[in-house]
């Protein structure tokens, strides 16, 4: 249970000495407990206070970095089961597996998934290298993967090979996933000389647990849990217990990031994969492996993966501008709608559909829903003028048409006044009138 | 040292709703344990899959959907070769042609095509309307009279034109209907309080929460669902123990992702494969999320998802 | 005059003669074992499957039936007696006609409808029950004139009631041309009395199909007849003894009996209604059965519809201008007795829109008198305040204010089209009818344009808004027996449910108790449903058992206790739409409260939407809390921490606004004069030490008040 911002306040020195950046005890307090400033912050607070505040501050599953640099990644410190309950804060990251034989071509395809959508870069994180054998083969394509420059899953469990591979890599912190029940102390060595993260895995969570533990005995924390691969049924129940004991249990040697090989679970079907990739993805899996990686799979799946891990209380936003849609030019007529992500695409897919050009606005409006957003003041007649004058836009369009959605035609008489010589046009209250109303409205 | 496993068995369940006749008929709902997680406890009515094709006839351009429907061209074919595909538990029926922006088909025209679909087919069958409210009012109820002895199911009766929808279908002709809200754990409790004044009986229920497709502001279906699950499972709310339906294939096959030809945007390649990559990320977000049924456009996308479901459960 | 009881039992006795007769004719004629059906029906002879449970098929079946039928044709004087003897009316008269079909699967040619198949059973059972079809009416006999016959058809048919005809006013429907069948909802029965036996075997089959009762089962088909089918009979003068012995059956069903023939006949309220004005049938007959007819258009010569909320008529477009801040002018729903209201008038009291010059400015007064069962004078100000939205909505018409301070512009357009002020009778009649269907069963509006007539009502309604102003100052938590709740923002803050009550409105400010009471009304399954207060834990917290159990429950688990009067403990989640935030000042140990308009920062160090974004959502956090601006001068406010004493600071334009009420509730409270001067405000400091000296200078009560943790 997260502490609230009153238990935070009672533990601090209650000077309103400013030190930490924020103006009081209780500001400070109330923004920790939102999580949003570290207790650290505060130069005042007792050895005890901080004690006691990390024991109860303590996520109950651990926060693990891996990569260096730009390709540094967290996954793990979820807090709750289901996203409405507060949000999932690490996003499931996606890998392809790859060999010395297949290396070039996965790698090659893999490559070429990279965009950003809502202002979120899309690409293959990850690159898991399996090791099947053979020392050199497997150096070989540790290097080819190495050379993406993205972080690594090294799948091997062949301490002489770990050892070899870590050599090439080391410098670029990659998973070590590589222990079980009977190497995890060896392979525990090496994940400590080298500096990374590593992955354990066993033939059930009862070996699995007595492995972590063990780990955990040694001193290390820094893990992630191979839910397995013997079969689709036991990755998914494993994946769930996992995080369950975790989360809701309060189990903290479960309390660690998962991987899941889904290029094991269902070898040759790519579309299985997808399957599973977005099964893992809505529940619990925070590597993801697959056998390879191209727009069929990526659109939808890291579609899913932006929306499972959007904070529900912070809607995703598209940037404020001009957009013209179906090719218009400075002679279309304009709209406007408000900056939420969801209604943009909903209206710009309406729009696109009609094939009527539009220039489509949109303000500032706090990344709320049309509605919400009116009714919060953040969609003003006043806020749309302003946003139009400030932006030029009175300058860039010539066609000084305005629709309005439909929903807030209340605003018509106000933007009227406020944008002088501009037709006010009221639109459908709901997006799926637009084509029709659209292509009335230009015939 | 072992782990201890809590199983996560509920006191309550989600109501089940049947459809169709005979042998083929096919119990949604009925749950205790969260959605496929057989771990728990044994799940008692999988989630099932369905495949839709439209009045308009399947899109040939998409070369699996071209092959999976060879050969079929009167609504009758079409309709026996939906249900040979594998992994098919039902057949959804869309009367696209009936929408009043679109052809305007007269309501004695949809009802004749959907006789000849269910006359046609063993499976169970699922109809939907032309999604405009006015007409569905209209259509469905008629629809609901020449179905009479199939126990069908008739999708997307909503707060404004439920009573006779529901009514017809389930009182006067036997169907079964669903409810049609808008991604809103409280609209959907409404809708179904609504039918339950008219007398329907949970038993001749399936809900509809309101169906988008991933990228698309999908969390807010994953959480309104979770949380109707959520409430039906924990919290014994029986207006909400009703099986949920995922209607998905015209989501995933209008958005630009599937939309795009492989000439507009060459590096997203084939334009199936994105149909089909969305269709399948979708029906699993939603069964795992909570969902009861599926339905789904593109055979690959059924014969994944029904793979995936026997692999689990 | 001949008793009604016994009228019923000679009619009956009648029906059962013709009834042997037909029977021992048929039997004479075909032989016992000839088959008897009725056409395309899976009920056999639905009447007496209803009452005898019995399945008859043959004239052999149909001969037992009968035997059975005698034993309800019971002559006691008693009302139960009465009844069955109207049922074993109608089993003989459904003898009668099964004797009928048992010769020929279509008796009437085609000329009357006689029998109704289960496809029709179906098909208008659906818009029954769900209402589409708001009743049914049963005609019977001969109109004075052919023309009445027709007028009162046509009237029933343009109301969306379906009619049903028996006897001789068939005859003159047809003489005048009338349309009639099923499609267009007029089905001419059969010529006789007997062939009501037909629309009671559609009635029982649709309980049948439609209420799953089952056969044999007489109290739950009266129960679902009752509630469920909005039937009526119309039965012209001469009304026999033989149509009172139906009537004895229809009234055991629940539907009344209008007639204008009052020779031996005994009115019941509800039941028997004497109405010597055939013309006023229609009405009569609704308001008896208690059908409410939908109203969907409102009738204008301007377009209606939100986009026109908005508009602004400018002055320079402008017809007339009805200025309330200038001229007496005002808006008034007032409650009435129902007999004192003719529904749908629109009187016009003075000067009409082109009886003034173009552009002028006058006084207008708007009168909305209304009347209903569940009608509340409480609910008087709640409709009121949405006359802005009713008039707003139509083109070319622009409304501001309410009460007595209103604006109202008609534009030259909307003057051209043929507005006039009977238009906004309109609207206001048809808007107040359709949103409020379920409070008002009439409805009639007065305008008035006199300044005489204007300045007397103003007087009158400023002593209305006196009482109710009163009446909302008397309600307390303490006087009501029930709070509600409000759920409407769970659509974007799905934890959170508001707790209303009379002295703590929703925190957006914008539901009152009075208000969700209403949409509680008007809607039992939407956002406002009523929670109990039986259980008290601790009323002076305000904490009750019930209020919890539903808080737990409308939040799906998220909350599970909260108390009322506290922002320490359990207090109550905000949506993120509150007018106000309070949050604990430790300094002083009291409560800063700002609102949503006040933009810089607090002397906790936070502007409004920093806190805002910690105590939205539907979590609890104590010592934070979001209320609307009216809770500040309520005696609950923070009651369990010490009340409105624990305010030390608030934005200037918030004091000024709460000052008056806020100081009289200091002064019964703590007996402080002036409490409001003691408050700091941002022209004071946002400082919280300086705070805490301008507290000590003015003698502010919260500095002897106990740690607030």
């Amino acid at each position: 249970m997260a502490l609230k911002g009153l238990d935070i306040f009672k533990l601090t020195p209650k000077t309103n000495c400013k030190e930490c950046g924020q103006p009081t005890c209780m500001a400070f307090s109330m923004k920790v407990a939102q999580g949003s400033v570290q207790i650290e912050q505060c130069p005042h607070m007792s050895e005890e206070a901080l004690a006691t505040l990390g024991e109860a501050t303590a996520p109950p599953m651990k926060s693990i970095k891996i990569g260096v640099g730009e390709e540094e990644h967290t996954i793990g410190g979820e807090t709750v089961l289901f996203r409405h309950d507060k949000t999932f804060v690490s996003k499931s990251l996606y890998g392809v597996s790859v060999t010395d034989a297949n290396a070039d071509e996965v790698l090659a395809e893999a490559a070429k998934v990279d965009y950003v959508r809502i202002g979120e870069h899309m690409y293959v994180e990850l690159v898991n290298v399996a090791f099947e054998g053979d020392k050199s083969a497997f150096l070989s394509a540790v290097k080819k993967a190495a050379a993406t420059g993205r972080t690594l899953v090294l799948d091997v469990q062949d301490g002489d090979a770990a050892k070899a591979a870590l050599d090439l890599v080391k410098d670029t912190k990659p998973i070590l996933n590589g222990a079980n029940p009977s190497n995890y102390e060896a392979c525990n060595a090496l994940a400590k000389e080298y500096g990374v993260v590593l992955g354990v895995r066993a033939e059930d969570l009862d070996a699995l647990y007595t492995t972590v533990t063990a780990l955990e005995g040694l001193g290390n924390k820094e893990l992630v849990l191979d839910v397995g691969g013997a079969s689709i049924k036991d990755a998914f129940g494993n994946a769930v217990k996992i995080r369950r004991a975790a989360l809701k249990d309060n189990d903290r040697s479960f309390g660690y990031p998962s991987i899941v090989n889904v290029a094991k679970l269902a070898p040759g079907d790519e579309r299985l994969q997808t399957a599973l990739a977005s099964l893992f993805t809505s529940k619990y899996g925070s590597i993801i492996i697959l056998e390879k990686m191209d727009y069929g799979k990526a659109l939808g799946l890291y579609g899913l993966r932006q929306n499972v891990f959007t904070d529900p209380q912070k809607p995703m936003t598209v940037e404020t501008g001009l957009y013209p849609i179906n090719g218009a030019g400075e002679n279309d007529p304009c709209a406007f709608t408000v900056d939420f992500a969801l209604t943009y695409f909903i209206i710009s897919g309406e729009i696109e559909r009609s094939g009527v050009p539009v220039n489509l606005i949109i303000p500032d409006a706090g990344g709320y829903s049309v509605l919400t957003a009116w009714s919060a003041g953040k969609l003003t007649a006043d806020s749309i003028a302003k946003f139009i004058k400030d932006e030029g836009l009175e300058a860039k369009v010539k066609n000084h048409t305005l629709m309005v959605p439909g929903k807030i035609s209340v605003l018509k008489g106000e933007l009227e006044e406020n944008l002088p010589g501009w037709k006010i046009v009221i639109a459908p209250n709901e997006a799926i009138g637009l084509p029709k109303f659209l292509k009335e409205f230009v015939a | 040292m072992p782990f201890k496993h809590n199983p996560q068995v509920f006191s309550s369940s989600i109501g089940e709703t049947v459809l169709g006749t005979g042998e083929k008929a096919l119990t949604l709902g009925g749950e205790n344990v969260w959605s496929l997680y057989s771990f728990d406890g044994a799940v008692k009515n999988p989630p099932a899959v369905g495949i839709e094709f439209s009045d308009q006839g399947p899109d040939r351009s998409l070369p699996g959907v071209a092959a999976a429907y060879e050969g079929a061209e009167t609504l009758a074919e079409l309709a026996k070769k939906a249900e040979q595909v594998p992994g098919v538990q039902f057949v959804a029926f869309r009367l696209a042609g009936s929408d009043p922006n679109g052809d305007n088909e007269s309501v004695a025209d949809s009802v004749a095509k959907v006789k000849e679909v269910a006359d046609a087919i063993s499976l169970p069958l699922v109809v939907t309307g032309s999604n405009n409210i006015d007409k569905d009012a209209e259509l469905l109820p008629k629809v609901a009279e020449a179905l009479q002895g199939k126990n069908a199911l008739l999708l997307n009766a909503k707060e404004e034109n439920y009573k006779g929808i529901a009514v017809a279908a389930v009182t006067a002709y036997g169907q079964k209907v669903s409810g049609e809200s808008a991604v809103d754990i409280n609209l959907a409790k409404q809708l179904n309080v609504l039918f339950s004044q008219l007398g329907i009986k949970n038993e001749n229920l399936v809900e509809n929460l309101g169906q988008g497709v991933v990228g698309y502001g999908f969390e807010y279906i994953i959480s309104t669902v979770e949380r109707v699950k959520l409430a039906a499972l924990t919290q014994n709310d029986a207006a909400l123990q009703i099986p949920v339906i995922s209607p998905i294939s015209t989501e995933a096959w209008t958005v630009k992702e599937s939309l795009a030809t492989e000439e507009e945007i060459p590096e997203w390649g084939s334009r199936e494969e994105r149909g089909i990559g969305l269709e399948v990320s979708t029906a699993v977000a939603s069964i795992a999320a909570g969902s009861n049924a599926v339905i789904l456009m593109h055979p690959a996308s059924v014969a994944t998802v029904s793979k995936l479901i026997a692999e689990l459960v | 005059m001949k008793k009604l009881f016994d009228r019923v039992f000679d009619g009956a006795d009648e029906m059962f003669a013709l009834a042997q007769k037909a029977l021992d004719e048929t039997i004479a004629e075909l032989g016992e074992n000839a088959p008897v059906s009725m056409p395309n029906t899976a009920y056999h002879l639905a009447n007496h499957l209803t009452y005898f449970k019995r399945q008859i098929m043959s004239l052999k079946d149909l001969r037992a039936a009968f035997e059975e039928d005698k034993t309800w044709n019971i002559h006691e004087p008693d009302l139960g007696s009465v009844f069955k003897t109207g049922y074993a009316t109608f089993a003989a008269a459904e003898v009668i006609e099964a004797c009928k079909y048992a010769k020929s699967d279509d008796p009437y040619n085609g000329e009357y409808h006689g029998h109704l198949s289960d496809a029709e059973v179906r098909e208008l059972g659906v818009p029954l029950v769900t209402n589409d079809i708001p009743g049914f009416v049963v005609i019977h006999g001969k109109a004075p004139t052919d023309e009445e016959a027709l007028e009162l058809i046509k009237g029933y048919q343009a109301r969306g009631i379906f009619v049903f005809l028996l006897g001789e006013v068939i005859a003159q429907a047809r003489r005048l041309n009338m349309n009639m069948g099923f499609p267009v909802r007029v089905v001419a029965v059969g010529p006789d009395v007997w062939q009501v036996a037909h629309i009671i075997s559609f009635v029982n089959r649709a309980a049948m199909i439609f209420g799953a009762v089952q056969p044999g089962e007489r109290w739950d088909f009266d129960d679902y007849t009752f509630w469920r089918i909005h039937a009526f009979v119309n039965a012209f003068d001469p009304v026999s003894d033989l149509v009172v012995s139906c009537g004895a059956g229809a009234i055991a069903m629940g539907f009344p009996v209008i007639t204008d023939d009052p020779k031996d006949m005994w009115p019941v309220p509800k039941s028997i209604i004497i109405q010597p004005d055939t013309k006023d049938f229609i009405e009569t007959s609704l308001e008896a059965r208690d059908i409410k007819l939908k109203i969907t258009k409102v009738d204008i010569p301007v377009s209606y519809s939100s986009a026109f909320e908005g508009e602004i008529v400018r002055r320079d477009a402008t017809r007339i201008d009805f200025d309330g801040s200038r001229f007496d002018s005002l808006e008034w729903v007032r409650m009435r007795e129902i007999h004192e209201i003719e529904d749908h008038a629109i009187e016009i009291i003075g000067p009409d829109v082109e009886d003034f010059e173009e552009g002028e400015r006058v006084g207008l007064g708007i009168v909305a008198e209304v009347a209903g069962k569940n009608m509340l004078t409480d609910f008087e100000p709640v409709i009121e305040r949405n006359f802005h939205n009713f008039i707003n909505c139509a083109e070319g018409i622009m409304h501001t204010g309410q009460r007595d301070l209103i604006r109202i512009r008609i534009s030259k357009d909307a003057f051209n089209a043929g507005f006039r002020l009977r238009h906004i009778g309109e609207i206001v009649y048809a808007k107040i009818k359709s949103e409020y269907e379920a409070l008002i069963d009439k409805c009639q509006v007065k305008i008035y344009t006199k300044s005489e007539d204007l300045k007397e009502l103003r007087t009158e309604i400023n002593k209305v808004f006196d009482t109710r102003d009163a009446r909302l100052a008397s309600m307390t938590d303490e006087t009501v027996d029930v709070f509600y709740n409000c759920i409407l923002c769970q659509s974007f803050s799905p934890a959170h449910v508001c707790i209303v009550t009379p002295e703590r409105l929703g925190l957006c400010g914008a539901v009152s108790w009075l208000d969700a009471k209403a949409m509680n009304q008007l809607d039992p399954n939407g956002a406002c449903q009523v929670v109990t207060k039986e259980r008290v834990v601790d009323e002076h917290v305000g904490i009750w058992e019930d209020v919890n159990e539903n808080v737990a429950a409308q939040s799906h688990g998220n909350l599970q206790q909260v108390t009322l009067y506290s922002i320490m403990v359990d207090p109550m989640t905000s949506c993120g739409c509150f007018e106000c935030i309070c949050g604990i000042e430790t300094y002083s140990n009291g409560v800063v409260i700002v609102n949503r308009e006040h933009t810089g920062i607090t002397p906790l160090g936070m502007s409004f939407s920093e806190m805002a974004s910690m105590t939205g959502g539907g979590v609890q956090t104590p010592g934070f809390m979001g209320h609307g601006k009216h809770f500040i001068a309520s005696k609950k406010f923070m009651r369990a921490e010490g009340g409105p004493a624990r305010i030390v600071w608030m934005p200037k334009a918030l004091k000024e606004l709460v000052a008056p009420k806020l100081n009289a509730t200091a002064k019964e409270l703590y007996g402080i004069d002036n409490y409001v001067d003691m408050i700091g405000d941002e022209t004071i400091t946002d400082d919280p030490e300086v705070l805490m000296n301008h507290l000590s200078e003015k003698g502010h009560p919260v500095l002897s008040m106990e740690p607030l943790f």
